[in-house]
């Protein structure tokens, strides 16, 4: 069930419109580009960055100077994801190089704007936005285009990406609990894993899956060490960065990744040696959670850390959930290892398309043991549903466990930064003035 | 070293010791909890269920009169065992789950997919290890006295659950002695009973080869040992605030126990199910969400670091590849040729 195929000349639905569509595209490529350079230009006037960010940061970069080079050169197929329910194992296992094509651009956004509903999700707009224009080659590149139906808008993107690139469906079932449920999961990895070989004309064998799961498992180390390190009471890295290295995976190969998260990870140690921080010991620990936060959309994090925040971890499936959760390789046949495989991709999953909530709650209340947490940010996107209806509850439950959170509803365009500021601001000062009146030294 | 060879290691030390043991005149007693079989003649220890029910089937004159002494030594015996060692007799000294283990080894060495039990099917037949446990209390009562005014069953149903056991036919093989595979027409009894052992015998080999642990999801013996399941020396625990639900231990566990996964709010997962082969610790991803105690004190826990460890030793991991391919474009995984 692949519709679409790679190299569809975009035809625009009236002719008339191939200017308009060359127009769009002009105005994306410059303004992704002179987005991506103030990103980097303020970066430059950080101190105490982590000189180990540098190969994320080459990632990003191409964005506005080589859009081409984003991805590595490499003969192999390329297979654009859409979500963590795809296991990248099974791409590597093909011989295939996975690309997480979820895209965090305002101005991708705006280009894919006048194909949605007025209130929709920036994230497939901007992905839209990119594949249409073609401005980031990548999207169109892709040998196959994987979309999993997690959220009511990837079901419908489906539709307008295969105008541009082969896409196959991906039914995810959202009630984790039944039995059924996961037979049917079960049953669609399996035709995953046929639609792979198709494409990729390699067999997928219980020894390359052995051996792609090991990648993950050597990436997914480094991930754990890295999120340990930001356990720590010094904060060893920004939060941005931090979102920045787990962003970077979408687009590097898993090991040119664990390389250099390996290299910034013996680069923190040093620096908690040193006792070297990047944000003052009185700077509020803060969580953010909620929708995805993708390059170039830093506004979030930047926010919460100009505003004197500390951000110390993230539960999103961007970054701080994306590798966390592992996956079995010594079970015992091949089968096995796909069921372990698609286990892993659904059942500790904590995003709120799934029925259950109780995940999600536990892994936050979690947390903000681990990092030590004093105040949460909820990140909704405008048009995201899911995160929206579970907030509710999800809040009431927090302030019951007397845990301060601020929601943020609002999406990639820049325009709300300053009132957001403004609210983040007294939100900080607020956990300052908290922690002093608990008795901490600030 | 992975637990689940180390088990299968000690299990087969376990299986000499209680098959041959009593050739070297070793003996651990006769109330072991665990299904060495009485019909084995160099048993090093053996059942518990083959004298007990003798005991029972013993007039009750005798049974709470001359020989109480020796039944209530002989049940605390068993107490002691099961105390201490609780269900570390199913995971890892049985001689029938080493068999079915065994079973299980070499169908997956031969790379044929096994089954599972619909999760419907293995709730609904949970309570078919009790019936039997009352079953082979019951039905030797019965032979040394009248239950509710019936007449006396007749001594042909003996030992009702030895001869059923499928330890009958299997475990004397070990010597040679086939004398136990038959149906025997002595009887109308006779040939019910061993009927039934034949086809319960058919089922261990055949279940056995394609499902893990089949038998001893209707085995009496885990149902008298699982009354020890929260009192026995060896815990399993759980912390469900650590838990991700990810469903590893489930996939793993041989005995298909859905709440080692699903369950958060229970702290004691020794389920009546639970053989304590501690498989889900081995493959549980999170800090401490499940752990091993020995009277309280964790000896074996789940971590991060410990699960990679042990996981990187099964991955294949491209160095070991062809190292023509290696260069051409790193992170490409060789293809087998």
């Amino acid at each position: 069930m692949i519709t679409g195929k790679k190299g569809d000349t975009p035809h625009p639905l009236n002719p008339a419109d191939a200017d308009t569509e060359a127009r769009v595209a002009r105005r994306l490529s410059l303004h992704l580009a002179m987005s991506v350079r103030e990103i980097f230009d303020a970066i430059s006037l950080e101190k105490n960055r982590p000189a180990s960010m540098a190969p994320f940061d080459a990632v990003f970069r191409n964005f506005a100077d080589a859009p081409d080079q984003i991805l590595p050169a490499t003969g192999r197929k390329k297979i654009g994801i859409y979500c963590m329910a795809v296991p990248e194992e099974l791409i590597y296992a093909a011989g295939a190089l996975p690309v997480r094509l979820c895209a965090g651009s305002s101005d991708a956004a705006e280009a894919g704007e006048a194909l949605f509903p007025d209130v929709s999700c920036p994230m497939v707009k901007a992905a839209t936005g990119f594949t249409r224009t073609g401005v980031l080659s990548m999207y169109r590149d892709c040998d196959l285009v994987i979309i999993p139906t997690t959220c009511d808008w990837k079901v419908k993107l489906g539709e307008l990406l295969s105008r541009h690139v082969p896409v196959m469906m991906l039914s995810v079932p959202k009630l984790k609990a039944a039995e059924s449920s996961r037979r049917f999961w079960y049953a669609e990895i399996r035709r995953l894993v046929q639609a792979l070989e198709k494409v990729t004309g390699k067999r997928i064998t219980r020894k390359r899956l052995r051996t792609a799961m090991g990648l993950l498992h050597e990436a997914q180390q480094e991930f754990r060490i890295f999120q340990t390190l930001r356990m720590d009471d010094l904060c060893l890295i920004r939060g941005r960065d931090a979102a920045a290295v787990a962003n970077a995976w979408f687009y590097m190969d898993a090991a040119d990744w664990t390389h250099a998260a390996r290299t910034l990870n013996e680069e923190l140690k040093e620096r908690k040696a040193q006792s070297l921080a990047t944000t003052p010991p009185s700077a509020p620990r803060i969580l953010l959670t909620g929708s995805p936060v993708v390059f170039p959309n830093w506004k979030i994090p930047d926010l919460i850390e100009n505003a004197g925040g500390a951000l110390v971890c993230d539960e999103l499936c961007s970054s701080g959930r994306l590798l966390w959760d592992m996956a079995c390789i010594d079970e015992p046949l091949f089968e096995d290892m796909l069921d372990a495989l698609a286990d892993r991709a659904v059942l500790p999953c904590t995003c709120p398309v799934f029925t259950d909530t109780e995940d999600r709650r536990t892994k936050l209340f979690r947390m903000i043991q681990d990092y030590k947490v004093e105040g949460v940010v909820h990140h909704v996107l405008k048009g995201c549903h899911p995160y929206d209806m579970e907030l509710r509850p999800l809040e009431a439950k927090l302030a019951a466990a007397g845990v301060s959170q601020l929601k943020i509803e609002t999406d990639y365009s820049p325009e709300d930064t300053e009132p957001l500021r403004t609210r983040v601001e007294a939100f900080v000062e607020t956990l300052k003035g908290r922690r002093l009146r608990m008795g901490k030294s600030a | 070293m992975r637990i689940d060879r180390i088990r299968l290691l000690v299990q087969a030390l376990c299986f000499v010791f209680l098959i041959y043991g009593g050739l070297l005149g070793l003996s651990i007693g006769t109330a072991i909890p665990t299904m060495s079989c009485i019909y084995a003649e160099g048993r090093g220890g053996s059942c518990f269920l083959y004298p007990f029910q003798r005991f029972l089937s013993l007039p009750w004159s005798s049974l709470f009169g001359s020989v109480a002494a020796a039944f209530l030594i002989y049940l605390g015996t068993f107490f002691i065992w099961a105390l201490v060692f609780g269900k570390t007799f199913c995971g890892w000294i049985c001689p029938l789950g080493f068999l079915q283990d065994l079973l299980t080894k070499i169908r997956e060495a031969m790379g044929i997919d096994g089954s599972r039990f619909a999760w419907a099917t293995r709730d609904r037949f949970q309570w078919v290890k009790y019936a039997l446990l009352v079953l082979l209390i019951l039905l030797p009562m019965g032979i040394g006295n009248s239950l509710l005014g019936l007449p006396r069953f007749t001594p042909d149903l003996a030992v009702p659950f030895c001869q059923i056991c499928p330890g009958k036919p299997f475990i004397p093989l070990f010597y040679g002695d086939t004398s136990h595979i038959l149906i025997d027409f002595s009887s109308l009894t006779k040939i019910i009973m061993t009927s039934l052992s034949m086809l319960i015998a058919g089922l261990f080999l055949a279940a056995g080869f394609v499902k893990r642990r089949y038998l001893c999801a209707f085995c009496p013996m885990a149902a008298l040992l699982s009354l020890f399941d929260r009192i026995g020396f060896v815990g399993l625990r759980k912390k469900g605030e650590a838990c991700t639900r990810c469903g590893n231990c489930f996939r793993a566990c041989p005995m298909e126990i859905r709440e080692i996964a699903d369950l958060r709010d229970r702290k004691h997962m020794v389920t009546q199910d639970c053989m304590l082969c501690l498989r889900c610790i081995e493959v549980c991803p999170e800090d401490k969400a499940l752990q091993a105690t020995l009277l309280g004190f964790p000896v074996f826990s789940a971590s991060a670091e410990g699960f990679l460890k042990r996981q990187a030793r099964t991955a294949v991991l491209p160095e070991s590849g062809n190292k023509s391919v290696k260069n051409a474009d790193p992170g490409t995984i060789p293809s087998e040729h």
